[in-house]
């Protein structure tokens, strides 16, 4: 099975079973060479497309969904957050892969620094994008629960008239007050459902849940990455970061709000890429 | 049949404008909308048109619980229970109900529930709704992938509590106790009759015929849009070998009731529109939390487009559009009558729940609808369903049982209002009776 990125080539798919009464994985798979552990945001990896094909051209780029998105199940098996993090690294052994590399985006890039902060030794190297987790109440991050598609275009997007914005505000029709969806609308609204639940599972109502006061544990050499305008979650939230992680490299892209990979992949996997190959970016 | 007088204590002062200043009634209403001081008139005026069901015979009265809105402003419908069992003595007090998940531990909800019926004599019924997602999860923080089986496990201590005489532990995955031990416990035993509150999932349906618990179908769209609904409750009953008792069932209808059609039209209309344009004005990005419903109610009602906040709300409706579509049954006695009555027939339901304040309405136009339906309809339709046996009451202490407000101040008054033996002087040193401590 592949999931079809048109141009962009394709990833192969699998699914990973982790054991009787445990998650079943939907692994999308691409490129070679060394391995990269892509952990996903709360709207899941729809396409192959944006970052992900850029990072392919250089890593062997594994990215796990989590249960609720794709073909992935078993959210049951998954109490609380420190249940989450711990299954990500039952993943990553899963599939064989020793101290990767561990790009996150939003959601994922939480996942990603409280795995390295609670297994320091089991990540090799860190890209946080635009990661949540952390908390201000001057600048709170946005209610990813309490909008509605329309309005939550411009605070994700730097442009929100871009191709990607407007595919994404094109949902809104999956909304609409008629009973006149498709079968095909009808199935992609309970497959956005499905997926939201997972991401209310662990992020409602506040996306905070204690990792600043971990942060100190990482050691895993970490690129932290935010769009300049990012109004989903301000960029203040980098220099925390940066402060926090010893040896934090903070980058900030312009042009982007808080979906980088899809409105500025080059910078973005350039970046990732140079870090990876031990460089500053 | 029996009927219930229910509020929903709205909110009275929105502003004209209010729709097109405000996005929604609920969750992030700015407070600065709500006048305290009329609020205190408000609920005053409010509990009187409770208390009048009472004396105009209406079965029971009934509150319920939501945060956060214009809505309804009750977030403790304990506290105007406890304000109704005071100053009532004949009707049940339908608390309809506590959102059991929001408490913690939700033995508070086993407590004050056990409060309530002591104090009432055992005329308590136990209402446990889920609750909605604005409430439980965006004004209560509630995880809305995990509230219904925390809601479970909440209902299962707050059984266990009633129900045991022995203190016990309770190790469950929300709630840890080492010691549940309920003082008071309630009179009604085992425990209190419970309704359920939905809105129309097959797994609320079969819960409720696993612990023979009331079904409470409440929504604004009235009879005509309930039917296939409420059918399809009563084929699960049966395909679960339940019997079809109209009193496992309950429904909502708002009611308006004045001397002629026209009268009621030309009386009621500001308070409808009042409700079904401000009262119902919801903003969709708060409607619902991903995760409130599960797949399957997701399912049913993305093809079924039942039972969906934003939909069939009655708004933007004409006044002819709201009574021909029944989301409202208006008129003159007359027209009520005939109405309910095709209402309790074709919804095969037992338990009426009466909306007879509506939106804005004052306590004048309010009492005389409530006296018209009491006089002029109730009586009519009273004896359908006559021939089945109503399990879902309160088992109340006999009315000569039951203590007045009052009574033991009055039983004791003329012994203790009277002056010491230590022989002061008068004036001094006694206690003054009550006529003379007024000026």
């Amino acid at each position: 099975m592949t999931t079809n990125g048109g141009a962009n080539g394709t990833a192969r798919s699998q699914l990973v079973h982790l054991g009787s009464e445990r998650p079943t994985i939907e692994v999308l798979e691409a490129g070679e060479g060394a391995p990269l552990v892509f952990l996903h945001g709360a709207g899941g990896v729809p396409l192959w497309e944006g970052v992900l094909p850029l990072l392919a051209a250089h890593y062997h780029v594994y990215a796990p969904l989590l249960p609720g998105f794709g073909r992935s199940t078993g959210l049951e098996c998954l109490d609380d957050q420190f249940d989450l993090f711990l299954h990500t690294f039952d993943v990553v052994d899963a599939l064989g892969i020793e101290r990767p590399y561990v790009v996150g985006e939003s959601l994922g890039g939480w996942i990603a620094a409280e795995m390295a902060a609670l297994r320091p030794r089991d990540v090799g190297r860190l890209a946080l994008v635009a990661p949540i987790g952390l908390w201000r109440d001057t600048s709170p991050v946005e209610d990813l629960f309490g909008h509605m598609v329309h309005e939550m275009v411009p605070l994700l997007f730097h442009d929100p008239t871009s191709p990607p914005a407007q595919r994404m505000l094109a949902l809104t029709e999956l909304f609409s007050d008629k009973d006149d969806r498709s079968e095909e609308q009808i199935e992609t609204l309970i497959g956005l459902a499905r997926g939201f639940r997972t991401a209310a599972k662990f992020l409602f109502p506040i996306p905070e849940h204690g990792l600043e006061h971990r942060l100190w544990r990482i050691t895993a050499p970490t690129l932290v990455l935010w769009g300049e305008g990012d109004r989903f979650i301000a960029p203040c939230y980098a220099d925390i970061f940066g402060e926090k992680v010893a040896g934090a490299c903070v980058k900030t892209i312009p042009d982007a709000g808080h979906m980088i990979g899809l409105e500025r992949p080059q910078p973005y996997a350039d970046a990732v890429i140079a870090w990876g190959s031990g460089g500053r970016p | 049949m029996k009927f219930s007088w229910f509020h929903l204590m709205p909110y009275r002062w929105l502003p004209a404008d209010f729709r097109e200043r405000y996005h929604s009634v609920w969750v992030d209403l700015p407070n600065a909308l709500y006048d305290p001081v009329r609020g205190h008139g408000l609920y005053n005026e409010y509990l009187d048109m409770l208390e009048y069901a009472e004396t105009m015979g209406f079965d029971a009265i009934g509150v319920n619980e939501h945060h956060q809105n214009a809505y309804g402003m009750m977030p403790s419908p304990n506290l105007m229970a406890a304000a109704l069992a005071r100053r009532t003595s004949k009707a049940m007090l339908l608390v309809l109900g506590n959102s059991i998940a929001l408490y913690n531990p939700p033995v508070r909800v086993a407590e004050e529930m056990a409060m309530l019926d002591v104090l009432s004599g055992g005329r308590l019924i136990a209402g446990f709704p889920v609750g909605t997602s604005m409430d439980i999860n965006y004004c209560y923080g509630q995880n809305p992938a995990t509230v219904r089986d925390k809601y479970r496990e909440g209902h299962d201590l707050i059984m266990k509590a009633w129900a045991s005489r022995e203190p016990f532990p309770w190790n469950g995955k929300y709630t840890k106790l080492r010691y549940v031990n309920l003082w008071p416990q309630p009179i009604q035993k085992p425990h209190p009759p419970i309704w359920i509150p939905g809105l129309g999932s097959i797994e609320t349906w079969d819960w409720c015929v696993d612990h023979a618990y009331n079904y409470s179908y409440l929504s604004f769209s009235g009879y005509k849009r309930a039917r296939k609904m409420l059918d399809g409750y009563w084929e699960r009953l049966e395909e679960r070998g339940a019997e079809a008792n109209p009193y496992s069932c309950a429904f909502f209808q708002q009611v308006c009731v004045s001397d002629t059609d026209a009268s009621c039209e030309r009386e009621w209309w500001p308070h409808v529109d009042y409700f079904f344009n401000k009262c119902l004005h919801l903003y969709p990005g708060t409607s619902e939390a991903p995760g409130y419903r599960t797949e399957a109610s997701l399912r049913a009602g993305v093809v079924a487009q039942a039972g969906n906040t934003n939909q069939n709300m009655g708004r933007n409706k004409t006044w002819k559009e709201l009574v021909d579509e029944r989301y409202i049954v208006a008129g003159s006695p007359a027209t009520v009558r005939q109405q309910l009555e095709e209402l309790a027939r074709s919804l095969r339901v037992g338990h009426l729940l009466l909306g007879l304040h509506i939106g804005s309405s004052p306590i004048e136009l309010t009492n005389r609808s409530t006296y018209l339906c009491a006089t002029e309809v109730l009586p009519h339709l009273r004896p359908l369903w006559d021939e089945y046996e109503d399990h879902w009451w309160p088992k109340a202490l006999p009315a000569a049982e039951r203590v007045a407000a009052g009574s033991y101040n009055t039983a004791v008054r003329a012994t203790v209002e009277r002056p010491s033996h230590d022989g002061g002087e008068p004036g001094r040193d006694r206690v003054r009776r009550r006529d003379e401590v007024r000026p």
